[in-house]
């Protein structure tokens, strides 16, 4: 009995194992019922699906879909016109002038215009929204001393400053910022108002009695901006209104008329302030000599009355020229700007909606949207179902008629529910690790997984102040095979440079031209704006033992007794890869340099507090970049004294090097002098670069126009369906652009 | 029956305080918070998130408006999605709710009719092969026998959905997978017990009387024989309702468990406190029920003393 009850487990459990035949990884349905219906996959439940709060990737493809920004991620990853029609750069980098399409509407058919565009900008930066992304705007001038509370407009002209002069607070009645801060405490803020009446909160112009929310005589709220100013819009009746914050349960904002606001606790508190600094004005035309000279000038203070200043959006680094002109000016050079401008500080979000519900205002009924689609249904944990908009400048963008994203978070819940034919695609990254080896193996590779690179780098960090020795460090980095680690972890790209990108030999003939290159060129290249800006980082140090055990002899000569006897290396735990990895270093260097090093597991907080203050050898540790641009993403990372530079290094030649990049204004002479800073970082080997991330992705035969592309921003509400597939094999089944060429083995066309 | 029932729900609430103020307390001793990523957030960025949320009030302060919210049945919002912790709990809770019903009926139906007939057929082949079978549902956990199920019945035979809750369908698989693990210590509880009781006086007594075997063993010994299962059925019909973690994610199910583990992980303190405090009151609850039960079952019980 008992042994018959075996025999049937093991043939259900044959039966069970047994792996999905064909060409593709399970079934593929039939979507002539539904061929403008795509079902999404995604690796789990967005946070928020409010531009300024969210924070996790999940809530990205439904960001895109339901609010149009700037520009829009292209099927390449690469930004593309949307509500700006087109943008001039001034040639110090400094200064984004946007010009923006007159047809851009919100969902409740009210126009976008650049007054939008600066109040996205008040809604990330002003401290009372609270807003995670406000670090994602730090580069805008004067964001820092808003989001901070500190930066503050001068109302009269005072003690050698004009009225208007943009200022920051360094003491608030009789107390340093610093100290106030150092006690927990918040300073007296000259913003907050009271009313001896109750407040009624509304729309701009309305009248009292359409009030949504009333603060009681006498509670405090804060003035946010006033109308008339520089980046706000101008009053309706000639009176002035001012837009307050009422902080009371979910909290509401409005306007009223600022005559209503007759009492200023903190009128009379005494500030001392001073100029912000000139790289912080706004409208100035300064060199860069002329700032850098600036930021080292002590600027004397001036103490004033607390009624004499106020916080208004004009302190942060926008002008609105006219309503269909934005322009967004930067402290430092911001060459990646462009390629961020996708992203989700540069999507509007209706400030009628938000006043009302500041907490709540995106739930299904209340959300009003600016993008390709609308939110019809938001079931937590299972899924979101977006409709087409009705109210979208551009509906020629959109294939789909409903687009389904499930919020499962389990990687084989969602591969199964793939193979099931439950959805059309999945998020990448979403297969299991240990499902990898199945789906691209040598026996059968299946035609609808497909391999990325993806924007990031693995490595080793050396510490420079433990690991002196120049000869030491270049030893350790050539005695690494590479190629024959990422055999062992099935699939990500080997490589001895640090700056990651697509390998050069599957770059496009257009590509190779643009990075100047030949397709028989080893390593990659990373195109950072399409058709126009490439950048090829430098070799690096690959395997060659011959020289390793050269470098090897020369810094023992060198270091004589000094030379270590023996080395650690440190990983965090809690992934396996990174124990293979480790030990796989640790072989190699026995192999190649006869030389031991001991392995250290260390868990990931304490790990992290340990390798950026320098307490380690050698560690592993990986850099991802958010845009395709080499400096800001990748070179930043070897500043001297950075808060990133975990290995200490700091190179004078390197430094002047990326100084020098750095006056340049043309994009390709800068990229060139950036490699050959790079050079010299990578011949100075503070790093060991061991390879380059990849995505991997699955999606059925007939979907259409994903784009799988290098910073993984894929617009998955452009993709459609092709229910006649099979009738047309050669068509592409993704938008592959620029850096997404990798593997092509694993691509159906180049698979038949 | 009455006075027991007030006693325990006034002993219950003096539970659910407790367990509020240590969760509270601890969850406030854990180190890092709620909005502490790998790419530390600029110092004024946290400051302006914590005075949004009073993080930076005193703990007294934060303790008191806690406990002052939970007075009121309002157990705050989330720090991390725009959702409060009631909406969470309603919306959510009755995935976990059925998905535990039905282990349950998988667990209690079969583990008691396996303990049983075990007990009954004891060491013959019978019994060695049911305990085997329990024994195994025990020792695998749900992580390797989920995939097994999966494996089995929606890739093998195509009879079930692997994830998600799509239709009644879908609860099959996760309820077994939750269900199979408790049928085990079921079946073994209830053989044991029934051993016992099948060796008393009362049921030599029926047996003398003349009654047929399966009167003696399914009317009279099993009233008394499943006594510790109903015991032990108090805690795990909580375990099994409030929501298993790795069932969940397993399957996809969106049930009160995984927001639970989320908020551990996130430091989501009124979440995880919250559906803390929802979760003892539901365990005070199913314990009281557990000893009326009791009472109905055995008369020496009921008396009370």
């Amino acid at each position: 009995m008992v042994r018959r009850l075996a025999g049937v487990a093991a043939l259900l459990w044959l039966a069970g194992c047994g792996l999905p035949s064909g060409d593709y990884f399970g079934a593929i349905p039939d979507v002539r019922d539904r061929p403008r219906h795509l079902r999404f996959c995604n690796q789990g439940e967005p946070d928020y699906v409010d531009p300024a709060m969210a924070t996790s990737t999940t809530a990205l493809p439904v960001i895109y879909a339901l609010f149009d920004g700037l520009t829009l991620y292209g099927l390449n990853g690469m930004p593309e016109p949307s509500l700006a029609e087109r943008w001039d750069v001034s040639s110090d980098l400094r200064t984004y002038t946007f010009h923006l399409r007159h047809e851009g509407r919100f969902s409740n058919g009210r126009t976008i215009d650049a007054y939008d565009f600066a109040y996205e900008f008040i809604r990330i930066l002003h401290p009372s929204s609270a807003s995670p992304n406000a670090d994602g705007l730090e580069f805008i001038k004067g964001a820092g001393a808003y989001n901070g509370n500190t930066g503050r407009v001068l109302l009269r002209a005072q003690g050698g400053l004009a009225a208007g002069a943009h200022v920051e607070i360094v003491g608030a009645a009789g107390k340093s910022i610093e100290q106030w801060t150092k006690d927990g405490a918040t300073p007296p803020d000259a913003n907050i108002r009271r009313g001896s009446k109750p407040l009624a909160l509304r729309d701009l112009g309305a009248a009292a009695s359409a009030a949504y929310a009333t603060a009681p005589a006498g509670a405090d709220v804060t003035i946010i901006e006033l109308t008339g100013g520089p980046v706000s819009m101008a009053s309706p009746d000639g009176q002035v209104w001012a837009y307050v914050f009422y902080d009371q349960g979910d909290g509401a904002f409005g306007w009223v008329p600022l005559a209503e606001l007759d009492q200023a606790p903190s009128a009379e508190v005494d500030y001392e302030v001073r100029a912000l600094p000139l790289r912080h004005q706004i409208g100035i035309e300064a060199s860069l000599e002329a700032l850098t000279a600036d930021d080292a000038v002590t600027r004397p203070t001036v103490h004033v009355r607390g009624a004499d200043l106020l916080m208004l959006p004009e302190l942060m680094g926008m002008r609105i020229p006219d309503r269909w002109t934005f322009v967004i000016e930067t402290a430092e050079p911001t060459p990646y700007l462009i390629a961020a401008s996708p992203g989700r500080p540069f999507r509007p979000t209706p400030r009628e909606a938000v006043s009302r519900s500041p907490r709540r205002w995106t739930d299904v009924g209340k959300i009003i949207t600016s993008g390709p689609m609308d939110l019809e249904a938001w079931l937590e944990k299972d899924r979101l179902e977006l409709v087409r908009s009705r109210t979208f400048w551009n509906p020629d963008l959109v294939k789909l008629d409903r687009l389904t994203i499930f919020s499962m978070d389990d990687q084989a819940a969602n591969t199964n529910y793939y193979a099931a034919g439950g959805c059309d695609a999945l998020a990448s990254n979403n297969v299991p690790t240990s499902y990898r080896p199945i789906l691209n193996g040598e026996r059968r590779r299946y035609l609808d997984y497909a391999v990325v690179p993806y924007n990031g780098i693995y490595f080793a960090w050396l510490n420079t102040e433990k690991l002196t020795n120049r000869h030491l460090r270049r030893a350790l980095a050539y005695a690494v095979n590479r190629k024959r680690l990422a055999g062992v972890l099935h699939g990500p790209i080997p490589t001895a440079q640090f700056t990651p990108g697509t390998p050069i030999k599957d770059l496009t003939d257009a590509e190779l031209e643009l990075c100047g290159v030949t397709r028989d060129q080893p390593g990659v290249a990373l195109i950072e704006v399409a058709g126009e800006v490439c950048y090829v980082p430098p070799l690096g140090l690959d395997f060659d033992p011959e020289k390793a055990r050269a470098e090897w002899a020369l810094a023992k000569q060198e270091l004589g007794a000094d030379f270590p006897k023996s080395l650690t290396y440190r990983y965090n735990s809690g992934a396996e890869a990174h124990k293979i990895i480790a030990e796989y270093l640790q072989q190699s260097w026995k192999e190649t340099l006869d030389f031991d090093v001991t392995l250290e597991a260390q868990e990931w907080k304490t790990f992290v507090a340990d390798t950026s203050q320098g307490k380690y050898e050698m560690a592993r540790f990986g850099n991802i970049g958010s845009v395709t641009n080499a400096e800001s993403e990748y070179l930043v990372l070897f500043k001297c004294g950075g808060a990133q530079n975990r290995g200490r290094y700091c190179s004078p030649q390197y430094q002047a090097l990326v100084a020098e990049a750095r006056k340049l204004t043309d994009r390709r002479a800068r990229n060139a002098k950036l490699a050959e800073a790079e050079k010299v970082m990578i011949e100075d080997a503070p790093v060991i670069p061991i390879y380059i991330y990849i995505q991997d992705h699955l999606r059925k035969p007939y979907v259409r126009d994903l784009g799988l592309n290098i910073v993984d921003q894929v617009p998955v509400y452009r993709a459609w369906l092709d229910p006649d597939w099979a009738q047309h094999p050669g068509r592409s089944t993704s938008g592959e652009g620029p850096n997404a060429g990798y593997s092509t083995a694993a691509h159906p066309e180049a698979a038949r | 029956m009455l006075r027991l029932i007030l006693s325990r729900l006034v002993g219950g609430v003096g539970v659910i305080i407790a367990v509020a103020t240590f969760s509270f307390l601890l969850l406030h001793a854990a180190p890092g918070g709620p909005f502490d990523a790998e790419r530390a957030l600029a110092p004024q960025v946290q400051r302006n998130i914590e005075a949004r949320y009073h993080l930076d009030d005193s703990l007294v302060t934060q303790y008191t408006d806690y406990m002052g919210g939970l007075a009121h049945g309002d157990f705050g919002y989330s720090l991390k999605r725009p959702m409060s912790v009631g909406e969470i709990i309603t919306t959510h809770f009755p995935y976990s709710l059925t998905i535990g019903l039905m282990a349950l009926l998988v667990a209690v139906g079969l583990g008691v009719g396996m303990g049983v007939i075990a007990a009954w057929r004891r060491n013959t082949g019978v019994d060695y092969a049911l305990m085997s079978m329990a024994l195994l549902g025990i020792s695998i956990p749900s992580i390797v026998l989920g995939p097994i199920l999966v494996g089995i019945f929606a890739f093998g035979l195509g009879w079930l959905p692997p994830a998600r809750i799509e239709g009644p369908a879908s609860y099959v698989l996760p309820a077994m997978c939750l269900g199979l693990i408790y049928l085990g210590t079921i079946a073994r509880l209830a053989r044991g017990s029934m051993l016992e009781v099948l060796g008393q006086d009362f049921v030599r007594t029926a047996r003398a009387k003349g009654l047929t075997e399966r009167a003696v063993v399914w009317k009279h010994a099993l009233r008394l024989g499943v006594v510790p299962v109903v015991t032990y059925l108090g805690p795990a019909t909580a375990t099994l309702i409030s929501g298993s973690f790795v069932i969940e994610k397993l399957f996809g199910v969106p049930g009160l468990g995984g927001f639970f583990v989320e908020a551990i992980v996130n430091r989501d303190y009124p979440v995880l406190s919250g559906v803390l405090v929802f979760y003892v009151a539901f365990l005070v609850m199913l314990n009281i029920v557990v000893d009326v039960v009791h009472g109905l079952l055995d008369p020496r019980i009921r008396s009370g003393r």
